[in-house]
């Protein structure tokens, strides 16, 4: 399978506290993969460095073969979109107006939409099951719908890879699983999918690899089934796992995951 | 549509002002003589050509130039707070104009544009000095940015008062800065007209492609960065125009408070935040606002004539804290 990003000795640290140390992976063009770790372990910076926003201290990052510090970043966010965690809007934007903005590095130098930007953002609302939600204001929308918005602007930009920062985050479990099956179908429509996760329970049947980030050890990668073992989530989440458990536990798994 | 209206309540603003003063041009006569088929008094058309026209002029620039201002600075500060007059860009503006006035008479076309180069550099100076100060990780909340507006533009203003110290004998200088200081607009020449309708011109089409970049700086920084926006470059370009805006405002009419907090926000309710769409009716609509105002200044306690900066204050003072109890209720501090 081609392949769409890579990283070749990648390592990036705050100060002196390193986060990836000669990391190196790559992301093909069907990747469904799931970024796991505890907070601070590098996730977001991971997702940063993919996007282009943030620079590796030393290694490659290469897009379509090239390295990302050879392409402007108007390039960059054609092909790659990241979907932050947060966004903060200051102006009562409506969702149209809010995933319009995904066009950016599309628009020439006045920012005049031509009917192929307005075309992109059609798609994206439709994609994403937004379209009744156009006039809406973006700040007033739910975490679902504000989630589901936020993904359409990066669709607008016509990625080939998605980057998702906690996209279930905060979300109540009705919402997370309409959330999966929608990166779901992005996947099945041909987008690869990088996404920060930390419901565990909603990675298998829906992501087929997993990379494990955790401090003081560098990247493991593997399919879920081996990498959310309780040895190793015990060891990277540093703690004592808890296998008898009391309490009834309800575990609601994503339609086809059963049989997958 | 709406624009069309805009210009129609602009023409008739203008028409209404006109007429109204000490010497009373009903519109009416001034209607039939524009179409050829009446006169004006002699006194009528000296009045109406030599103080009555600039006086609308410079208002409607000095309005216009404001709230254009007014709407760039809300979106690089990402706050709908910000204003010329509030964030010490019209403070610094009256600095450096004053500067110019001591050194060159005000009356010339060299003293003139000396001085509003001089606004010009004061305006950016000061806000580069404000976003320096109130900058939290590329976000500018209201409070430092209001403390930090506030501290600079008090400095900024009162220094203006170290050139009275200067100012030898009873020359003009004082008087200007007075007139500057209170926010009136005063008589101008036509050559001032021009180099105000200049720098309005080049800042207008400055903020046309700029708009676009504003609704992506919303977003916050890094995600405006990641989606291929040149932050920085957008920030500068920002900082540039908008205080060329707010120097062709402080050269006519001094500190005009809040006409840059009012005018977009009343704008932002009617037509929604898209920066690109507010432009226009934004520039029209301040023209507007303080021609409007300035009228109601000249006349209502005439034959005194209330500087259009006290008139704005009154009315925008409550305006703004009212903005403020709502930004704290929308959290977005």
């Amino acid at each position: 399978m081609k392949e769409l990003l890579t990283f070749l000795d990648v390592s990036f640290g705050y100060g002196e506290c390193a986060i990836l140390s000669d990391f190196t992976a790559s992301v093909p063009a069907d990747a469904r993969i799931a970024l796991v770790g505890p907070n601070g372990a590098g996730k977001t910076t991971l997702l940063r460095i993919a996007a282009g926003t943030l620079r590796a201290r030393s290694g490659d990052v290469r897009l379509h073969g090239r390295p990302l510090t050879s392409l402007s970043q108007r390039a960059i966010a054609r092909s790659v979109a990241m979907v932050p965690q947060d966004v903060e809007v200051p102006f009562p934007f409506t969702v149209e107006q809010f995933v319009r903005q995904g066009r950016t590095p599309y628009l020439g130098w006045l920012g005049g939409f031509n009917p192929s930007d307005r075309d992109a953002v059609e798609r994206a609302l439709d994609l994403t099951d937004t379209v009744h939600l156009r006039s809406r204001i973006f700040n007033q929308l739910s975490g679902g719908e504000r989630q589901r918005v936020k993904i359409a602007l990066g669709l607008a930009q016509n990625p080939r890879l998605l980057l998702l920062d906690e996209p279930t985050q905060h979300l109540d479990i009705g919402r997370q699983l309409e959330l999966i099956e929608l990166i779901r179908q992005l996947a099945d429509q041909g987008i690869a999918i990088v996404a920060a996760m930390h419901d565990l329970g909603l990675i298998e049947g829906t992501f087929s690899s997993v990379w494990l980030l955790s401090p003081e050890r560098s990247v493991r990668q593997g399919p879920p089934r081996r990498m959310l073992s309780p040895e190793l989530l015990e060891e990277v989440f540093n703690c004592p796992s808890h296998r008898a458990v009391s309490l009834p536990q309800l575990l609601l798994v994503p339609k086809e995951a059963t049989h997958s | 549509m709406q624009f069309i209206l805009l210009l129609v309540v602009l023409l008739l603003a203008i028409l209404i002002s006109a007429g109204v003063g000490a010497v009373a041009i009903p519109a009416g006569v001034l209607l039939r003589s524009l179409a050829g088929r009446g006169h004006l008094t002699d006194t009528q058309r000296t009045i109406l050509l030599a103080i009555r026209l600039p006086r609308i002029l410079a208002a409607a620039m000095v309005g216009s130039a404001l709230s254009v201002s007014g709407l760039l600075f809300q979106g690089l500060f990402r706050n709908p707070l910000a204003d010329p007059y509030v964030i010490g860009s019209s403070g610094g503006a009256v600095l450096g104009a004053s500067l110019g006035v001591f050194l060159l008479p005000p009356v010339s076309v060299a003293g003139f544009g000396t001085s509003a180069l001089l606004a010009f550099g004061g305006a950016i100076a000061s806000i580069a000095l404000v976003y320096a100060l109130a900058n939290v990780e590329g976000r500018t909340p209201v409070v430092p940015l209001l403390l930090a507006g506030f501290a600079v533009s008090t400095m900024l203003s009162y220094s203006s008062y170290f050139l009275e110290v200067l100012d030898r004998g009873f020359g003009t200088g004082m008087r200007v800065l007075t007139s500057w200081l209170h926010g009136t607009i005063v008589q101008p020449t036509w050559p001032q007209l021009a180099i105000v309708g200049l720098m309005l011109a080049a800042g207008l089409c400055a903020s046309v492609p700029l708009a676009q970049r504003l609704n992506t700086l919303a977003l916050g920084e890094e995600y405006a960065a990641h989606l291929g926006l040149d932050v920085q470059q957008t920030r500068i370009a920002v900082i540039v125009v908008g205080s060329l805006l707010t120097a062709a405002a402080v050269a006519l009419g001094g500190l005009i408070s809040f006409v840059g907090l009012i005018v977009p926000h009343m704008m932002r309710m009617l037509l929604g935040p898209d920066h690109a769409r507010l432009l226009p009716y934004t520039a029209l609509a301040g023209a507007i606002f303080l021609l409007v105002a300035d009228t109601v200044a000249r006349t209502v306690m005439a034959p005194a004539e209330l500087p259009v900066g006290v008139l704005t204050a009154c009315i925008g003072g409550p305006f703004f804290l009212y903005l403020l109890r709502k930004a704290r209720a929308e959290a977005f501090l």
